[in-house]
């Protein structure tokens, strides 16, 4: 199974600005303290080795969309963020080489940042394609006809050619899925979210639960979200806010923390952690800060075998 | 996870030690909500949380602390945390929780 991410920022897409990119490379000038580079690896090399992931690279901006290699050969994607324009001409790369049209969604929910990229989805407009979008929500085909309306969208959702097909999840019941075992959980969210829960044949698992709040008052029921997660060689866990953030302004804003989340993947033993759905107004600077932190949480609150507690970003790749 | 109270003429003291994990924050939440109700009866206008001897406090007794401030604020007690160690001093500032609640360094907090 491999795991690879297109867009990993939460609510809103976001760029670096040119500022922001003057910075990085100024650091990297200081760092270098005027050294010599033979050639571009070496040059490389001293980015990966010596500068830090926020100085050297970049967390991306891309709102959720996360392919999942897994199955018989059609294709996995957890959401329609905007990352998902990426990914669709990647996957015509792909399909050139003979990889199958077969697309298969699961979408957390509906909200604008889980939907914005199906408009630019090119192979929704190839004839061959067949696209599978399995939601719990029984208002998703109304939800992507809606956002391409001449108002919002100069292409209709008719205008496009492939075959695109709804299939109602529902949780509590188990799914095969092109040879993966498919389960969804309600989540608490505006309009509702589902968490999901993929496993291949190989029995390898990664769940995929964003924009999911734990709330305050009802900490009992998070047993059927350990349950969920159990044992899960990956959970990409929304990890938008602080602790203290989610249980005072920002509560009731529909997401999660850190800190949960490792709380969470540590009763469920899960091996790793995939901290996502990043907070737009977050610089690098802030995200690595927040990905620090959570690895010592992790170490200072570990009760049994370790958990891998890693970050994601757009073009990461998680093979497990 | 142990806890105990003490009662002085400025507070409740709510001394703990151990883990608040996920297996005794109920008991912990239970203790804080107690320890409120006391203060109140007592005429005490706050509960001061003496952090000292815990091993650590996962989320799930930080979410039980802030239950218990808004207990304490419809009451009109204040919640106080004091004498962190350097294990509760981290993971009070990992989770920003240094930022929710008054922190002293001593229970002497008056």
């Amino acid at each position: 199974m491999l795991v690879r991410f297109w867009g990993t920022r939460g609510s809103l897409p976001v760029a670096p600005t040119a500022e922001a990119i003057r910075c990085k490379i100024v650091h990297a000038l200081l760092a270098a303290d005027g050294r010599r580079f033979g050639d571009a690896t070496e040059a490389r090399r001293f980015v990966d080795d010596e500068l830090s992931f926020a100085a050297g690279a970049t967390y991306g901006g891309a709102s959720p969309c996360v392919e999942v290699e897994a199955g018989i050969g059609s294709y996995f994607i957890c959401d329609m963020g905007s990352g998902l324009r990426s990914f669709g001409l990647d996957s015509m790369r792909r399909n050139a080489e003979g990889h199958s049209k077969v697309y298969n969604f699961f979408q957390s929910h509906l909200h604008w940042d889980h939907i914005m990229g199906f408009p630019f989805f090119a192979p929704a407009f190839d004839p061959g394609a067949t696209i599978r979008i399995h939601a719990g929500h029984p208002d998703a085909e109304q939800a992507l006809r809606r956002q391409q309306e001449e108002i919002s969208f100069p292409v209709p959702f008719d205008w496009l050619r492939a075959d695109i097909q709804f299939v109602h999840l529902n949780p509590g019941d188990a799914y095969e899925v092109d040879g993966v075992q498919v389960e969804t959980i309600l989540q608490h969210h505006s309009h509702g979210s589902y968490g999901f829960r993929l496993t291949d044949g190989d029995g390898r698992t990664v769940i995929y639960s964003t924009d999911s709040e734990h709330k305050l008052e009802k900490m009992a029921v998070e047993a059927e979200f350990i349950h969920f997660f159990r044992e899960a060689d990956l959970v990409i866990c929304d990890t938008m806010y602080s602790l203290a953030d989610s249980v005072s302004m920002k509560e009731d804003w529909g997401h999660s923390s850190n800190l949960v989340a490792v709380d969470l993947c540590h009763q469920a033993r899960a091996k790793c952690l995939a901290l996502f759905h990043h907070e737009p107004t977050y610089g690098d600077e802030d995200i690595q800060r927040m990905h620090q932190e959570s690895i010592r949480y992790e170490e200072l609150t570990r009760n049994g075998p370790p958990l891998d507690v890693i970050c994601a970003y757009d073009g990461l790749e998680v093979r497990l | 996870m142990e806890y105990s109270f003490e009662l002085r003429e400025y507070a409740v003291i709510v001394h703990v030690d151990g883990r608040v994990d996920e297996s005794s924050w109920e008991a912990f939440g239970a203790g804080l909500s107690d320890a409120v109700r006391q203060a109140s009866q007592a005429g005490v206008a706050k509960v001061v949380i003496n952090l000292a001897e815990l091993d650590y406090m996962s989320s799930r007794g930080l979410r039980v602390l802030t239950v218990a401030k808004r207990e304490g604020d419809e009451a009109g007690i204040a919640m106080l945390l004091a004498s962190p160690n350097d294990i509760m001093s981290e993971i009070l500032a990992i989770s920003r929780y240094d930022k929710l609640f008054t922190i002293t360094d001593t229970i002497e907090a008056k």
